[in-house]
């Protein structure tokens, strides 16, 4: 798909997942916007997937670690035609909705793993990824993690068993936005540098703009092209891009806006 | 069939027989592969063995992973590293999405971790499990009923924890006895004054504290528990109901295990005595009949436990 498309669909997605946390009083709005370049150019380019078909054996896999950034997920799943009729409201968080708090693989056609807990997602993709060699498939599987979250152990893990089984079919990106939760990341760990803790570990790495869908692409076909090695990409993102009042504003890694703030949502992503 | 040193050479040996019937069967190593006894599995099928290094969250992540894209993984390992250290990735990655990862918790009870000490062994495995949803739970007796157990395993579609020793159990059960799928064996029916339940690798102390309660005039039933929580316990409460005086027995902390187990069928279904002999405190180094002794599993400590309660 041409580039300016898929930027296109990326402020959908974007709108879309703000107006998710807006009705459901409750989310992620930054951590979402910060991934929607990068998942917007997997679900509408990269993957090999069918909508109609979300068990296909045969299908590339796709794991959010950082879990908690699910709206930007389920606006690209329902955007994609995972949803018949393509769903209008989402309710998140409410009860009985198929999309829950964070991603549930029972809840949501289209949702490949249960994530949300971090720094899981990598070791499990290290699962699929084998999986494929031992059956001959010739999927890729997909992760996005954050920055923060690869505090956790058992990403490193994951990232081991990757590197010692020789996973080339398991690309990672690095959501490298910066912030966590409480403070920065460089405020937590001292310093910021994922390519070269991945390097470290003997991965194929790559350090792009997260919004530039070209380099993402270009970074995938790269990675694609590494043998023996499992590929990190990491990608230098703004934590609510594309929404004035959320870019570098790390209160919006949890938050609901107002009737105001969606208002300008609507105004500068293209709502109305 | 032939005969097995212990469940962790059972726990091999099965996964051998069963590898090329079954060419999803994969093993996921935490750098567990030797003291699984499962180097030949890993040796003669290459591609269907992972290594993981020492890293029991990622082993598991892995296997939920590969599960997810219809292999049968088994992962095998120290029992608190899997169900402690493990035990969200159990919960989260395997319970909630109810995958097809098989857990083999080796080292459990006192009798399995004997020498090494509290850190490697472990009786809380069994309270954790018993609290994920869509698990199912085997404690077999012995190296045969573990061989047994493996293979029942693969039956089932979803989560199977399998609590295994390090060599240590006894022979009780006929190498061919089936792993009984009612969760139930009754060994002993001398009579109604009790009825013993026991779980796991004590079983041997359960059958001759009955022999040694028979000479005392005291005339007990004795039954093995192979499957903790099961979906139909009604064979179990047939037996439950020959007294009002139960008894418990595993080599597992007095939470979470048998007893507790037995205690919430005898309250939702007929009240009963239910006196629990099991562990209240950490153990220590020790052999492991020696420790097993100590701790209260000897065949006398046992049956005067039976007597003095039935005095009361």
């Amino acid at each position: 798909m041409e580039n300016e498309k898929l930027q296109q669909i990326a402020k959908k997605l974007r709108f879309e997942a703000v107006r998710m946390v807006y009705e459901g009083k409750d989310g992620h709005p930054g951590p979402a916007l910060s991934i929607a370049d990068i998942v917007a150019t997997l679900y509408f380019d990269v993957m090999n997937i069918d909508p109609k078909n979300p068990e296909w054996e045969d299908r590339d896999r796709f794991i959010l670690s950082k879990g908690h950034s699910c709206p930007i997920y389920y606006a690209a799943l329902n955007e994609r035609g995972y949803f018949e009729p393509k769903v209008e409201h989402f309710n998140l968080r409410q009860l009985g909705s198929m999309f829950q708090g964070h991603p549930s693989m029972h809840a949501t056609p289209g949702v490949d793993m249960t994530s949300g807990s971090l720094g899981n997602g990598i070791a499990i993709g290290a699962g699929m990824a084998f999986a494929a060699k031992a059956l001959k498939k010739d999927y890729y599987t997909y992760v996005i993690c954050g920055d923060g979250e690869l505090q956790e152990g058992v990403c490193w893990e994951g990232i081991n068993t990757a590197r010692g089984r020789n996973l080339d079919n398991l690309i990672v990106f690095v959501d490298r936005n910066g912030w966590q939760s409480y403070k920065s990341v460089e405020f937590t760990v001292g310093q910021n540098n994922v390519a070269d803790r991945f390097r470290a570990f003997g991965w194929h790495v790559q350090e792009i703009d997260g919004h530039n869908i070209a380099a993402i692409k270009d970074a995938v076909a790269a990675a694609k092209a590494e043998k023996n090695l499992p590929s990190c990409i990491v990608c230098d993102c703004v934590k609510g891009k594309g929404l004035s009042f959320m870019e570098h504003n790390n209160a919006w890694h949890k938050g609901v806006p107002t009737d105001e703030q969606f208002a300008i949502a609507e105004k500068e992503l293209g709502g109305k | 069939m032939t005969s097995f040193k212990g469940t962790r050479e059972a726990y091999a040996a099965a996964l051998m027989d069963m590898a090329d019937e079954h060419p999803n069967i994969m093993v996921i190593s935490p750098d567990s592969l030797k003291a699984m006894r499962a180097v030949a599995f890993g040796e003669k099928y290459p591609e269907r063995y992972v290594e993981c290094g020492i890293a029991e969250q990622g082993a598991v992540d892995t296997a939920a992973g590969l599960a997810s894209a219809g292999m049968i993984p088994f992962v095998g390992s120290y029992a608190g590293f899997l169900t402690m250290r493990g035990g969200e990735q159990m919960r989260t990655f395997v319970g909630y999405t109810n995958l097809n990862v098989k857990f083999i918790g080796v080292n459990a009870g006192i009798l399995g971790g004997e020498r090494e000490g509290v850190t490697h062994q472990f009786y809380e495995d069994l309270a954790i499990v018993s609290s994920y949803p869509n698990f199912t739970i085997f404690t077999p007796a012995d190296a045969a009923q573990c061989y047994h157990a493996v293979q029942k395993a693969v039956e089932i579609d979803g989560p199977v924890y399998i609590r295994a020793g390090s060599g240590r159990e006894p022979v009780v059960y006929d190498v061919d006895a089936p792993f009984a799928e009612s969760g139930i064996t009754v060994w002993k029916e001398y009579g109604d004054d009790a009825v013993l339940f026991s779980s796991g690798f004590v079983l041997d102390r359960v059958l001759a504290a009955a022999e040694l309660l028979k000479e005392k005039g005291v005339n007990v039933t004795v039954a093995d528990i192979n499957i903790l929580y099961g979906k139909d316990p009604s064979e179990i409460l047939k037996v439950m109901a020959k007294s009002s005086c139960l008894f418990t027995v595993e080599d597992h902390n007095i939470n979470g295990g048998l007893g507790s187990y037995i205690s919430r069928l005898a309250c939702e279904n007929k009240p009963a005595w239910v006196t629990r002999i099991a562990l209240t405190d950490y153990a220590e180094s020790g052999p492991a009949k020696e420790l097993a002794d100590a701790y209260g599993f000897s065949p006398e400590a046992i049956a005067e436990k039976v007597v003095s309660t039935l005095k009361k």
